[in-house]
């Protein structure tokens, strides 16, 4: 316990001393303290949060009392554990990334910059460790305004404005749901509430569920109110983007977490199936944008989007579960989210760090001016190639596992009785396929039109690869998604521990089977079964490997002994070694008896080929734009110039799209806010008279009231 | 589509068996001259009607220079005594012994069709060796638009000096082994655009041809005799 | 005559320094105008009455002259509209801002001539690349020394293509030269966004061999030969074009029979043609089954063309004086009787192939070109009355016997690939008409005759089978060509093709490209 102590406070003075030291020290070194700060304390963060999650019971510890609100507490259980350890292992790249991005061109940064940012990270990890009320929402706030500041550093004109708005209207629903919890269990505290949770009725089972789960969905990303995203994304300059989408997307996801499994127990399927469908809708509007954007940024943006619908979609699968009573299903669904979770944090961080990297090595994010960058910037290119291999889910990287995950346990609706319900997983499902192949094609294109082909303007031919550090930090980040795709075996368990508490059931025991005879677990595989896993090599490196096996599968029942399985640790290993063979067997075969010879490209026979005669990242996508051209409805206006009417001189088109969700809740409540302010306005006609006359008649009405309760 | 089977089934087959037996239908082939005995034809007359200059005098007889005879039939109609013809269609010359096709690309030609400022009647003839009549894929010849993946190179037309790069092109991208075949008296000798000042007088002045096919056009069994000789299967002529 | 109607209405409306004059000879009215005039005379003849534009020709004699010509509907004779001006420094008001179907003959003046147009916005690489050819070179002129260095040695920096379209994400789609399994030569420029082409553009003259000039000087014999090979495929029409001007320059006439006989051959060679470019398109579709069926036919046309004369494509056919070679009236009667069979086999097919959906289904409303934009380029041939823009000189300007034959012209109004190949059909069935009409009427008698050539200027215009074209001849005392101008179909109708392809996207490229029929070797000569 002392030893934990000391570990939490020793993140707190860490950061601290990196706060003060920015604040106090010339520019120059302040922003190394950044660096050196922030990664420290998040690697002692790192070695906390697993503690805590090992460790059975969590960890308490109570702050000041402050009279009327009650006792201030930390209380880091193992949900809350999970998540610093997500935070701490972004947290500490990005740390480095953010500060050697600032010392390349500090003029663009203001001083106290680097401060707010160690500030962003402590007030992220209140959020993540407060057990009351009053005490998370005040985190809340001070965590959205930091981000607020971050956001805006980049110089330019109101750009965070619609995400403040949209900001504090969430935070209002989180508010009400909080306070609704709390006074039907009489106390602020998230113990206290979580402990009445289960005698909630169904209709404040439903408010509530609607108002955190659409108020953190507006940190979260989800739909209808993710419209800041892409806006504010965009904007963040590039040192900050990777600490705001690795880290604050989670914190949405985080709360509705919170609120739907700790704070209540849900009985409502219908609930599961709004979460299940909005995720699963909000995923294909993300990537349908992130496919057709032309600025990397963007692309990556929509993304996240995508991603956290991803996320969004698992959890609703396993909220369904648990309240038809189906708790391994449950479990598994919500092990296969988390997991999603902890990989897109790294590699959405790993993604915005290479186009970070692009940006500042080339002043250019349009897809459509890049080009060719593979041979200027080998590593940078090896390491987004890796990160978007990892999110469109290519074996044998991390997002390959989460996704698969994700489909089979929403295969599990089999188990399920609901005709409705098993129609509405259907759905999901559907839409989470098609948005898989989506996103195939959005980071085949971002990558191919970045890094592969013709430079197509001249700034990519001075592009310079990236700085020690940053590669340092990619690479970092990279490796975690080799290991966290080749190791599923112990990353499960290790979710499981977070999952266990809520669910009541442990996914372990349900994903990952015990093949490895040496390892003592409690339970044990019937003899014939274990056996005939072990003639395919279920058993190889059970002596080298402390594992309880290293193939993910869930079993059935007589019938079906095999429900599903699959081993990106074997996987790899193959891999590995048939790359290997083939490269063997063509340089003894091919190389030595043959000459290779390097030629130009065919183009055809012209004499040169241009790079305005390459295919564009705009090109590229065109055909996903004419299939979904009725929801994206783009704005198409057609400009001729010609001399004489037949001698075209110049053809000016444009298409504008704008958002799904900026056409149906952006605009229509803008209008409408700014409509009822105008009927409103007519309450202020400047006469002194009318003022009079308003005070009067709220004295009259309070009176009434009062008389009348 | 049931109609199009009845009326396939109705057409039969009507592919030449050439090369297992000679062809002989009438209108396959326009000929060409053949080497005429001086006994049989008043030799300066006739060689001075040629407008290619084609035709010279050699061990007493009218030789023909096969890549100048651009098909003017000067030498054959109109004239008291005409030069001999030959009905056939086997004209091809090999430029030297072939080499170079190994085994594997029996049954397997891919030919990279290149058009250098072809009047049309060529590359028609080159269009019709698919034609049912013909059908070079029963052969194992086949047609492809990417140099990479050709191992002949089919030219016809005078070479332009327009398309000499694109020419030039293709031939650097093809792999080896690779061998190029030139078809028509233009692609051999400029045919009737020699003196243009925008032609290169025939491939040879370019790329290194390994076999010529003379004739304007040269119908597509010379065409297809000229490709047998070339990966060397000979036929039972 | 109309002529004369023309020359008293363009009396009162434009004054000129000289005065206009037919010359009854050559059935030509000249008007001779000044630079300003040249446009607006050109504008009132091609807008407002209706006269089709048949060419630009350029002489170049102690002046350089520019001579406009143009055709009326169902006129005989021809308006010249001539304008002239220093040799080496000129200032000539360019005509294709107000008639857009001059362009290109004024850009290939420019390219080859040095004729300068003051005020044509697209002046520069058309015939003579850029990127091949050294500055400052006109080979057409007199002064041009073929033993000087005309190719451009140095890298290639002269030319980069032209990028109209301003959107984000535009690009140039390249296509060709050396594209397709066995397409001629030429190189596409499509500019694009993505699936749909916004502006295509042709850079054509890839396969330019420079006949015009080498036909200087040769003699009648020789340059027949090469008018010949200038578009192989329609080898007797471009023939009997230029035989056809080269005997109004002589006081006999070609004998009856050798007349009909004419008839009968461009016919042939019409229907061989038509049928090439119908399995060209069931190519470009897909349809195999189709394309080989077509096939068999063209392949019997082309026997039957080799029996009839010793050669598929009719070459050595036509002679200045009549044919050179004829067989028995047996022969021509069963060739008629195969051809009648071949015609029904090709209704049979046209049935099939109006029933295949997804044959249509690719033609119809694709590559659609209206009567307003055939007109504005002055299309010819099967393209142009595909859109119901209607000129076919057999009937408007007919020659050798085509005023004694009863054929129709087919009309189809839609403009779309499928109208065009209704077209074709059609013509087939026309010319099959025409082909057993001849036969009854071929009389006995020599199908030659030696003709003595006085020197002097003939302008013949005759319907090769992709459309209307005209042949120019000019001939010396020595009987040696002083100059050959070809106005070919092909130049015409590549000026539209842009015009059938914009708007649509990349996979129906093939197919409107085959369907529009055009010949790359016609239009580069």
């Amino acid at each position: 316990m002392d030893n934990l102590n000391l570990l939490f406070a020793s993140v707190f003075i860490i950061y601290f001393i990196g706060i003060v030291a920015i604040l106090v020290l010339p520019k120059k070194m302040s922003v190394a303290m950044l660096g050196l700060s922030g990664a420290t304390g998040s690697l002692v963060l790192f070695i906390f949060a697993a503690f805590v999650l090992f460790r059975s019971n969590p960890y308490l510890l109570s702050l000041w009392e402050i009279r009327g609100i009650g006792k201030l507490s930390i209380t880091v259980d193992h949900l809350s554990a999970f998540f610093l350890l997500v935070t701490a292992i972004a947290a500490m790249p990005a740390s480095v990334f953010a500060s050697t991005r600032i010392s390349k061109n500090p003029q663009n940064y203001n001083t106290f910059i680097p401060a707010i940012y160690l500030s962003l990270l402590v007030s992220i990890i209140l959020v993540l460790v407060a057990s009351n009320v009053f005490f998370f929402l005040l985190s809340w706030e001070v965590m959205s305004i930091f981000i607020y500041f971050l956001v805006n550093s980049g110089k330019k004109e109101h750009p965070g404005y619609v995400m403040l708005a949209i900001g504090e209207a969430g935070t209002l629903a989180i508010l009400v749901a909080l306070v609704l919890l709390a006074q039907n269990a009489g106390t602020l505290s998230f113990a206290g509430i979580g402990a009445n949770g289960s005698h909630l009725s169904a209709r404040l089972q439903w408010v509530v569920f609607l108002l955190s789960f659409f108020g953190f969905g507006i940190k979260g990303g989800l739909i209808p109110f993710n419209f800041w995203m892409p806006r504010a994304y965009s904007v963040t300059p590039s040192a900050f983007i990777p600490i705001i989408a690795g880290v604050t997307l989670n914190l949405g996801l985080y709360g509705i977490i919170r609120v739907n499994t700790n704070l209540q127990f849900i009985s409502q399927t219908g609930i599961g199936v709004v979460i299940l469908i909005t995720g699963a809708i909000t995923a294909i509007i993300g990537i349908l944008y992130a496919t057709i954007e032309d600025d990397f940024k963007t692309v990556l943006a929509h993304s996240s989007i995508e991603n956290a619908g991803i996320i969004t979609t698992a959890f609703g699968a396993s909220i369904i579960f648990l309240s038809s009573g189906y708790k391994t299903a449950a479990a598994m669904a919500l092990v296969a989210a988390l997991y999603h979770l902890l990989n897109h944090s790294v590699f959405k961080t790993l993604l915005f760090m290479g186009s970070g990297a692009i940006e500042d090595a080339t002043g250019s994010r349009s897809l459509n001016q890049m080009g060719g960058l593979l041979k200027k910037m080998p590593w940078t290119g090896l390491f987004v190639l890796i990160g978007a291999l990892s999110i469109s889910a290519m074996p044998p990287f991390n997002g390959f596992v989460s996704e698969w995950l994700i489909l089979e346990s929403l295969l599990r609706s089999v188990e399920l009785s609901s005709l409705g319900v098993k129609i509405a997983f259907i759905i999901a499902g559907a839409l989470l396929a098609l948005t898989a192949g989506l996103a195939v094609t959005c980071f085949i294109r971002a990558f191919g039109m970045s890094f592969l082909g013709m430079s197509r303007t001249k700034p990519m031919q001075k592009a310079k690869e990236v700085t020690k550090s940053t590669m340092a930090s990619m690479a970092f980040l990279a490796l975690t998604c080799l290991a966290l795709g080749v190791l599923p075996t112990f990353i499960i368990p290790t979710i499981n521990k977070s999952v266990e508490p809520l669910v009541g059931k442990s996914a372990t025991v349900a994903l990952v089977p015990p093949f490895f005879t040496n390892h003592n677990s409690k339970d044990k595989l019937p003899q014939k079964f274990v056996s005939a896993f072990h003639d395919i090599g279920a058993g190889v490196a059970e002596d080298l490997v402390p594992a309880r096996g290293l193939v993910v599968m869930h079993r059935g029942g007589k019938a079906n002994p095999v429900i599903f399985a699959m081993s990106t640790s074997y996987m790899f290993v193959m891999m590995a070694f048939l790359l290997g063979l083939s490269a063997v067997l063509v340089w003894v075969f091919v190389k030595r008896k043959r000459k290779v010879v390097y030629l130009p490209r065919w183009d055809g026979g012209i004499k040169e080929l241009f790079p305005e005669m390459t295919y564009t990242a705009t090109g590229f996508a065109q055909p996903v734009r004419v299939i979904f051209d009725t929801i994206l409805h783009p704005e198409v206006t057609n400009q001729h110039e010609s001399v004489a009417e037949h001698f075209r001189v110049t053809i000016r088109r444009k298409k504008e799209e704008v958002h799904l969700m900026d056409r149906f809740v952006l605009y229509p409540v803008i209008n409408f806010t700014q409509k009822l302010s105008k009927i409103l306005a007519k309450m202020h006609n400047g006469r002194l008279n009318t003022y009079a006359g308003y005070a009067l008649l709220s004295i009259l009405v309070a009176l009434i009231i009062a008389l009348a309760g | 589509m049931s109609s199009w089977v009845k009326k396939g089934l109705k057409t039969g087959i009507v592919t030449t068996s050439y090369p297992k037996e000679d062809e002989k239908t009438l209108g396959i082939t326009p000929g060409f001259p053949k080497s005429t005995d001086c006994d049989e034809v008043d030799n300066e007359a006739l060689i001075s009607l040629c407008p290619m200059d084609a035709l010279y005098y050699k061990n007493h007889k009218v030789m023909i220079e096969s890549k100048d005879c651009v098909h003017c039939y000067r030498c054959l109609r109109n004239v008291e005594k005409p030069i001999s013809w030959d009905d056939g269609f086997k004209w091809s010359v090999l430029q030297k012994k072939q080499t170079g096709f190994s085994k594997s690309f029996s049954r397997s030609i891919h030919i990279l069709v290149v058009d250098a400022g072809d009047c049309g009647a060529c590359l028609n003839e080159v269009k019709l060796l698919n034609n049912p009549f013909y059908n070079m894929h029963r052969l194992g010849f086949f047609v492809t638009p990417s140099p990479r993946k050709a191992d002949v190179l089919l030219v016809v037309g005078p070479v332009s000096e327009h398309l000499k790069t694109a020419l030039l092109k293709a031939y650097n991208a093809m792999p080896t082994p690779k061998k190029v075949m030139a078809v028509g008296a233009c692609s051999l000798s400029g045919g009737v655009f020699k003196e243009s000042f925008v032609v290169n007088q025939g491939v040879e002045k370019i790329l290194p041809v390994d076999i010529q096919i003379p004739g304007c056009p040269p119908p597509p069994l010379a065409i297809l005799e000229g490709l047998l000789q070339l990966v060397k299967e000979k036929d039972n002529g | 005559m109309l002529i004369r109607k023309i020359t008293a209405e363009i009396k009162t409306l434009f004054s000129f320094e000289t005065e206009p004059v037919i010359d009854t000879a050559s059935n030509t009215l000249k008007i001779y105008c000044s630079h300003k005039q040249t446009p607006l005379v050109c504008d009132w003849l091609f807008n407002e009455k209706e006269y089709h534009f048949a060419g630009l020709i350029v002489e170049e004699n102690a002046l350089l002259e520019l001579y406009y010509l143009f055709v009326g509907e169902g006129e005989k004779g021809f308006v010249n509209v001539i304008t002239a001006d220093e040799l080496n420094t000129q200032n000539f008001e360019s005509v294709s801002l107000r008639v857009h179907a001059v362009d290109w003959y004024e850009r290939e003046a420019e390219d080859l001539y040095g004729v300068h147009f003051k005020n044509h916005p697209r002046l520069g690489d058309f015939i003579l690349h850029d990127d091949v050819w050294q500055e400052g070179i006109n080979p057409m002129r007199k002064s041009f020394d073929k033993d000087k260095t005309l190719f451009n040695r140095k890298p290639r920096q002269y030319y980069r293509p032209r990028k109209i379209v301003e959107e984000e994400g535009s690009f140039i789609m390249p296509i060709g030269p050396i594209f397709s399994a066995e397409a001629e030569s030429v190189h596409l420029q499509l500019e694009t966004i993505g699936e749909e082409i916004i502006r295509a553009f042709p850079r054509l003259f890839y396969k330019y061999r420079g006949i015009e000039k080498i036909a200087e000087g040769k003699s009648i014999e020789n340059v027949l030969l090469l008018s010949e090979r200038t578009a192989g495929t329609t080898a007797f029409s471009h023939a009997l074009g230029f035989c056809l001007a080269v005997e109004k320059l002589s006081n006999e006439t070609v004998p009856k029979k050798a007349q009909v006989l004419r008839v009968f051959f461009a016919e042939i060679e019409r229907i061989r043609n038509h049928i090439g470019t119908i399995e060209a398109i069931c190519n470009s579709t897909g349809l195999v089954v189709a394309a080989s069926q077509v096939g068999i036919l063209e392949e019997e046309m082309l026997r039957l063309s080799c029996i009839l004369s010793r050669h598929r494509y009719f070459f050595g056919l036509c002679v200045v004086g009549g044919l050179s070679y004829e067989c028995d009236k047996s022969t021509y009667k069963d060739s008629v009787e195969k051809i009648k069979n071949i015609v029904k086999e090709l209704g049979e097919i046209e049935e099939f192939l109006i029933n295949t959906s997804s044959f249509l289904d690719r033609l119809e409303e694709v590559g659609v070109i209206s009567a307003a934009q055939a007109k504005t380029h002055d299309l010819v041939g099967p393209m142009a009355r595909g859109s119901g823009y209607l000129n076919d000189l057999r009937k408007f300007q007919p020659y050798l016997k085509y005023d004694k034959l009863k054929f129709d012209i087919s009309n189809e109004t839609e403009g779309d690939g499928y109208a065009r190949l209704r077209v074709l059909f059609t013509e087939i069935r026309e010319s099959a008409k025409i082909l057993e009409q001849v036969i009854l009427l071929m009389p006995e008698g020599e199908i030659f005759i030696k003709m003595d050539i006085k020197p002097g200027t003939a302008l013949v215009g005759i319907e090769a089978p992709r459309g209307a074209s005209w042949h120019r001849v000019k001939i010396g005392e020595n009987k040696k060509l002083l100059s050959y101008r070809m106005l070919m179909p092909s130049f015409r109708n590549w000026h539209g093709f842009h015009v059938a392809m914009e708007k649509y996207a990349f996979q129906d490229l093939p197919i409107i490209l085959a369907t529009l029929g055009l010949s790359v070797a016609e239009n580069d000569k």
